[in-house]
Parts: structure tokens; sequence; C-alpha cells
């Protein structure tokens, strides 16, 4: 086992003192995933500080006008139990829901989910469809940035040396609007093979405003904002969702790797996105009204 | 993971020690006459609740609370499958909910309140009504799994008295049984929750 320091601020100032201390030292929110990598020796930090002893990450507060400002190292699980979350934010409750088992969820973290920058992280695609931000803080300065900008490639994101992930802040909801996340998978504790997170907002059977991302189906989640363009400000039918469905499918770049080819995780997101479409607007999957 | 198992023999002695109710091994006697956590290097004491009784082990930074419930407690119900948080077989309740022993750093379990399968029981070593309930419905086969699967699912029953059957096996999907003994498991966690409700939730 590799030997490093750990080490359990209480607040914020003193974890930016243990960072600057400690050059290459790792974060630590949940450790469901640096502690395993710690262990396979994939990285060999000298130091960890431990973010999980610092209220001020903790915990989700409702922001004036009507956002919500969920800290960074919040388990999964209080989230899932955050009546904020449940009832305006369903569809980031749903891909919470689905994601790992009930253990890891109790430890997991979402700025861990988002630190890791995995392509299939669970939270992304949805907070990508909400807009959300997240704000990065060091000893002397904060900086907001979108989600969207956050993610840099497989395991790299925007976080520069001595930043922390502190707070994700997603704006208020979208009045009405309809979500639906899919997270395809064959067996429950699998990583997304591939996933679509849709946010459609309707007047009649037009769809003013719609917010498409995707997971496991580039170096980074993705946003399709391709997608959203082809479909806003129409009415949707079977023929619109099928295009937005064979668009995403043009629009994705995934890998072939042991659990699943390109090809099939490209099928995967039009079929997926265009039965999402087609369901959020109450049409029947088949094409007929429903 | 024989590396691990090494490193522990040639580790600094734990001082551990048990006020309240013990922990049912004996570990807690076993390892009294070590020498004190403070001295040992690179090492620092955790200072936390185990099933009941509180505990002072001497951990390493790299020690997961897999390691130390195992080696210095000897509390050895808690089982290792795979290490990563996949099979669940280390499940232990930490402050009530279920986690994963093995991605548990030992050092963020000080202050914490943490129930492994040795602590379910009554004082005299009955079984609790979910323990009881997997015996009768023949949910046990080789065992390995049940400590994690049986906390899994007392920490369901706690919170939700009368799940329904998604809910049972939503709860248990973090535990593998490679047994493939599913069917009995979910009715072992029915029956068990019947049970109370007509014991007036008594436990």
């Amino acid at each position: 086992m590799t030997a490093f320091s750990y080490h359990r601020p209480t607040t914020l100032p003193e974890a930016w003192r243990l960072l600057a201390a400690h050059p290459g030292a790792v974060l630590l929110a949940g450790g469901t995933d640096l502690l395993v990598r710690i262990r396979a020796r994939e990285i060999r930090p000298p130091a960890v500080v431990s973010l999980r002893r610092i209220p001020v990450l903790a915990g989700a507060t409702v922001e004036r006008g009507g956002g919500l400002r969920i800290g960074a190292a919040t388990p999964v699980a209080d989230l899932l139990r955050h009546p904020a979350v449940v009832r305006r934010y369903p569809l980031l409750a749903q891909a919470l829901r689905v994601m790992a088992s009930p253990q890891i969820r109790n430890v997991a973290t979402l700025g861990g989910n988002l630190c890791n920058a995995s392509p299939c992280a669970d939270t992304a695609p949805p907070l990508l469809a909400y807009e959300a931000r997240v704000v990065l803080e060091r000893a002397r300065g904060r900086r907001e940035l979108p989600l969207e900008t956050f993610f840099l490639g497989p395991g790299e994101t925007a976080r520069r040396p001595g930043e922390i992930l502190t707070a994700v802040r997603l704006p208020a909801p979208p009045p009405g609007a309809r979500v639906l996340f899919h997270k395809q998978r064959r067996v429950h504790l699998d990583l997304a093979l591939a996933s679509v997170a849709v946010l459609l907002q309707f007047r009649g059977s037009t769809c003013r405003r719609a917010r498409i991302a995707a997971g496991s189906v580039g170096p980074t989640p993705l946003r399709l904002r391709e997608v959203e363009r082809l479909i806003e400000g129409r009415v949707v039918t079977p023929e619109l969702a099928a295009q937005a469905g064979a668009l995403a499918a043009r629009s994705v770049s995934p890998i072939d790797d042991l659990r699943a080819t390109a090809a099939w995780r490209r099928t995967i997101v039009e079929v997926r996105l265009r039965r999402a479409i087609l369901e959020l607007a109450g049409l029947s999957p088949e094409g007929g009204a429903s | 993971m024989t590396p691990r198992k090494t490193g522990r023999r040639s580790a600094p002695g734990p001082r551990v020690s048990a006020r309240g109710r013990r922990p049912e091994s004996g570990a807690a006697a076993r390892a009294s006459g070590s020498r004190p956590a403070a001295s040992a290097p690179g090492t620092t004491p955790v200072r936390f609740v185990v099933n009941g009784a509180e505990a002072e082990v001497a951990a390493r930074p790299s020690d997961r609370l897999l390691d130390i419930l195992r080696g210095p407690l000897g509390l050895t119900g808690t089982k290792e499958g795979c290490g990563a948080g996949e099979c669940g077989a280390c499940t232990v309740l930490v402050d009530g909910r279920p986690v994963n022993a093995c991605l548990f750093p030992a050092l963020e379990a000080d202050g914490r309140a943490v129930t492994t399968i040795e602590g379910l029981g009554g004082p005299a070593g009955e079984l609790s009504d979910v323990q009881r309930a997997f015996v009768e419905c023949g949910a046990i086969q080789c065992g390995f799994c049940s400590p994690g699967m049986i906390l899994a699912a007392t920490a369901l029953l706690a919170e939700h008295p009368d799940p329904t059957d998604g809910q049972i096996r939503d709860a248990l999907v973090g535990n593998l049984c490679r047994c493939t003994g599913y069917v009995q498991i979910v009715e072992a966690v029915r029956a068990a929750a019947a049970r109370r409700r007509t014991a007036g939730g008594a436990r």
C-alpha cells in the first residue's frame, strides 16, 4: 500500500492551507471511487484531504430566485431525501435513484461524481439539462462556470490545483417542464452504457424549450444543442422525434470498449431519445396519438 | 489482497477499549493488552462506537473501515468480497445507514456509530428478527453474503416497516448472492416485516 498522509479539515481555509502545504494532494469527498483507485495504485497521491467534515459543503438550500445550491460534498442519498430536489428537479432525482447501490449512494457525493469527470457520470446529463453551474473556490478567489465547460475530457475538469468545487447551482426549473432520464444498462449496478436526459417544455403541442444531454457517448457528458434547436418552436410529431433521434446519433462520439460498441451506443441514443420525446409529448412510442 | 494481510500482521498494535456492551466476538478483550494507539507511528486513533460499545483503534491512512473491523476489532462477520463496492458483502451500518466498509476510510469512522452483523442480536446471542427470518426462509446458502444482506435489510425495515417487493429489491440491489438465493432472501425480508407488524413494531 502506498503511504500517504490523511487530513480532515473542518473549514475551507484549513483545506486550502493543506492543499498548499501538500503539493499533489487529492481531495476526497465520499471516497467511493478514490479509495479503490489508490488501492489499485492507479494514483499514488502523497496526501489525501478529506472534505467530509466541512459543514458548508454539505446540504442543499433554495436560493433567492428559486434556484437550488447544492453543497458539493452532499451525499447522493441526502439529495434524494431533500424535498426541493425530488419535487422541483425530478430529472436529477430520476438519475440519482438509479445511481450505483444504496450503500454507495449513502456515501458518494454530487461533487465527487462531477470531479471524477467520467463520461458515464449519472448526475451529469440531468445537471446539463438544468443548465447547472459549478462554483470553484480557492484561498483568494471564487469563480463560477457552466457545468458544460467544466468537463474537459475523461477524468479531466477545469478545476485548477488549489481549487475546491464547493457547490453546484441549479437555476429555477422551467415551470411545467416534462422530464425523462433513461440509463441503458444490463444489470442494476452497471455503469451507464449510454444515457439520455430530456427536458421539454410545451405550449400546446409546440415544444417551447428543449434541454437534452447524453452520457457515455463521448469523452465528456454531452449537451446536444443541435437537437435542442431542431425541436424548439416546433410541433412534436413522430417524424420530428425520429429526426431528433437520428441527429443525436450523428452528434455523439462514442467509443468501442469492452462494455459496448460505438455503433450500439449510437443506436441506443437514437432510439431512447426518440421514444423519450414521444412520451413527453404524449404520443405513443409507435407514433400514434395516445 | 495478501499484501494487506501481511501488512496488518506487522502493523503497530491497536488499542481497543470497550465500555458498555462489548463487541460479541471478544475482540476487545484480545486486543486490549497491546500497545496504546498514540505511540504507533503513522497511525491515528479512531474513536467510535461499534455495536454499542466505545472502541479505539490505531488506524493508518490507507486502512478501510473493513480493515479495522476485521483486524484489530476481530469482527470477522463483515466479509470482504470484491473490495470495490460491487458485491455488498462488507455492508455495515454507519449511523444507521448501510455503507460498503471496503470503500469507507477508517479515519472517517471517527465519532460515528457502526453496527456490524455481530451487533444485531440480543445480549445472550439471540438472533434478531431479520436474522431469524433468513434462517427460517432458507435465505442462507453458503452464507458469505448473509451479513451484508441482513444489515441492508435491517436498514430498509428501519425506514420502511412495510416495504413493497420493489422496495426490498431496490434496497438489496447492492448485495450480490452468488448462490442466487434471491427469492428466499426477498421472502425473508417480507416475513420479518410482517412479523414485526403483528408484534406491534417490537424488534
